[in-house]
């Protein structure tokens, strides 16, 4: 059970590293490659985890990191501070080019490059006010996660780590449609008051 | 905050979608992968959206494109004119070779007529009275006026139509056994033809004037049957 294993080393955020992410981000915008070497040593392992969750290849996972941290590259002098932590940001891009890459494969798996491009996946414009949840809260997720009941917790991965719609997952789980949302729903409640706990 | 794309897919709110980024199992990236990550932003301008493509290809492709465009439509417009000058070019030779092709036609006229004139004004000039011969040309008649100094005017009419690859050639008569061959005549459909002729000065006196049909290009000496003959009416003074 993955969720478990998870429960290890998982990542968390601090004020601090929060804080030596801006600085990271705000020298790469000027183009300095040490700071962006700093970046790729905090969150390299954070970005490729949830790639490999998700693609389940490591090829695939690592291309997934180049890209990501190329967007982070590229869109350094654009991104605001303000509006939320820069490896939280990096989390969304990961999630989002390893769906976009996982659903190239699935429909054709000749077009896998489609996801190739930075612009076409999340960019700065929707990475508003979002945090990395702290260590404790981490756990406790994974906590509730580890508890979900099976049906409830695949239901949910297959919308979050697959990026299936409800009738997708449905599909594949062969069950109704209206079973599928409210095992979802039902799960996210239950992470949810995890998080307020 | 809607991180979905498609509103059939669930929506998670901001926290459980960070929190479910975070609590997958943490797995080390291979070594390598650093040393390639960091090698692909070694060129990259910080404000190129893209690792591997910077979008100077893009835009030098473009560039590229537009350039052969325009060559392209520059070199037709160009190939375009040089058709143009080269029409412009052939008609222009033509005229300049029809031009000189009349130069040449009226210097000659003009020198056949000065000739002619020379001829009729010169003080030693004689006139031959050519009649038609039967019973190949009964009807033809010719006159001619040669004076030794500067020619010999040769009008004739009424001669008849050639054969193909035969010509009229005028002979002068003298005392000595051989005809001398004065030249060629051409005459017009109507058989008439106006010819000056140079003849040498020192030829023997002429006696009698005649014309034969003779293959084309002329003859050395006369083959073929007589159509014109006439004598010298008249001695120069």
């Amino acid at each position: 059970m993955w969720v478990l294993l998870a429960i290890l080393g998982s990542p968390a955020a601090s004020p601090e590293s929060r804080q030596a992410d801006r600085a990271s981000l705000e020298r790469i915008a000027r183009g300095d490659h040490a700071a962006f070497a700093e970046l790729y040593d905090r969150h390299a392992r954070l970005v490729y985890s949830l790639a490999l969750r998700i693609l389940q290849e490591r090829a695939d996972a690592e291309d997934v990191v180049q890209e990501v941290f190329a967007q982070v590259w590229a869109q350094a002098a654009r991104y605001d501070a303000s509006r939320g932590a820069v490896a939280a940001w990096m989390l969304m891009l990961t999630r989002s080019r390893a769906i976009d890459r996982l659903r190239a494969r699935r429909s054709r798996p000749e077009a896998a490059a489609e996801a190739d491009d930075p612009e076409s996946v999340v960019d700065l414009a929707a990475a508003q006010d979002i945090e990395l949840l702290s260590a404790e809260q981490v756990t406790r997720l994974q906590r509730a996660l580890a508890e979900l009941p099976e049906a409830q917790r695949t239901a949910l991965e297959l919308a979050y780590y697959q990026g299936l719609t409800h009738a997708e997952a449905a599909a594949r789980l062969g069950e109704p449609l209206g079973t599928v949302k409210t095992r979802i729903r039902q799960a996210v409640i239950k992470l949810r008051e995890s998080l307020i706990e | 905050m809607d991180l979905v794309r498609d509103d059939d897919r669930p929506e998670l709110e901001p926290p459980i979608l960070q929190g479910l980024g975070q609590a997958v199992p943490q797995a080390d990236p291979p070594l390598a992968l650093r040393a390639r990550v960091l090698a692909s932003v070694a060129g990259a301008s910080t404000l190129s959206p893209r690792r591997a493509r910077s979008p100077v290809w893009p835009l030098a492709t473009a560039a590229s494109l537009a350039l052969a465009a325009g060559l392209g439509l520059y070199t037709s417009q160009l190939l375009g004119r040089i058709g143009a000058l080269e029409g412009d070019l052939r008609d222009a030779r033509a005229r300049a070779n029809a031009a000189e092709q009349r130069a040449a036609d009226a210097l000659q006229s003009a020198a056949g007529t000065r000739i002619a004139l020379a001829v009729l004004t010169a003080p030693d000039v004689a006139r031959i009275d050519l009649a038609g011969q039967a019973p190949v040309a009964p009807r033809a008649s010719a006159r001619a006026f040669w004076s030794r100094s500067r020619g010999m005017v040769f009008t004739a009419s009424n001669l008849p139509p050639l054969p193909a690859g035969r010509v009229y050639q005028v002979w002068v008569l003298t005392a000595q056994p051989a005809p001398l061959s004065a030249g060629l005549l051409a005459p017009d459909a109507q058989g008439s033809v106006n010819e000056t002729f140079s003849t040498p000065p020192d030829i023997p006196q002429p006696v009698a004037l005649a014309v034969t049909i003779e293959p084309a290009g002329g003859v050395p000496a006369p083959t073929g049957e007589k159509y014109l003959v006439g004598t010298v009416a008249s001695r120069p003074a």
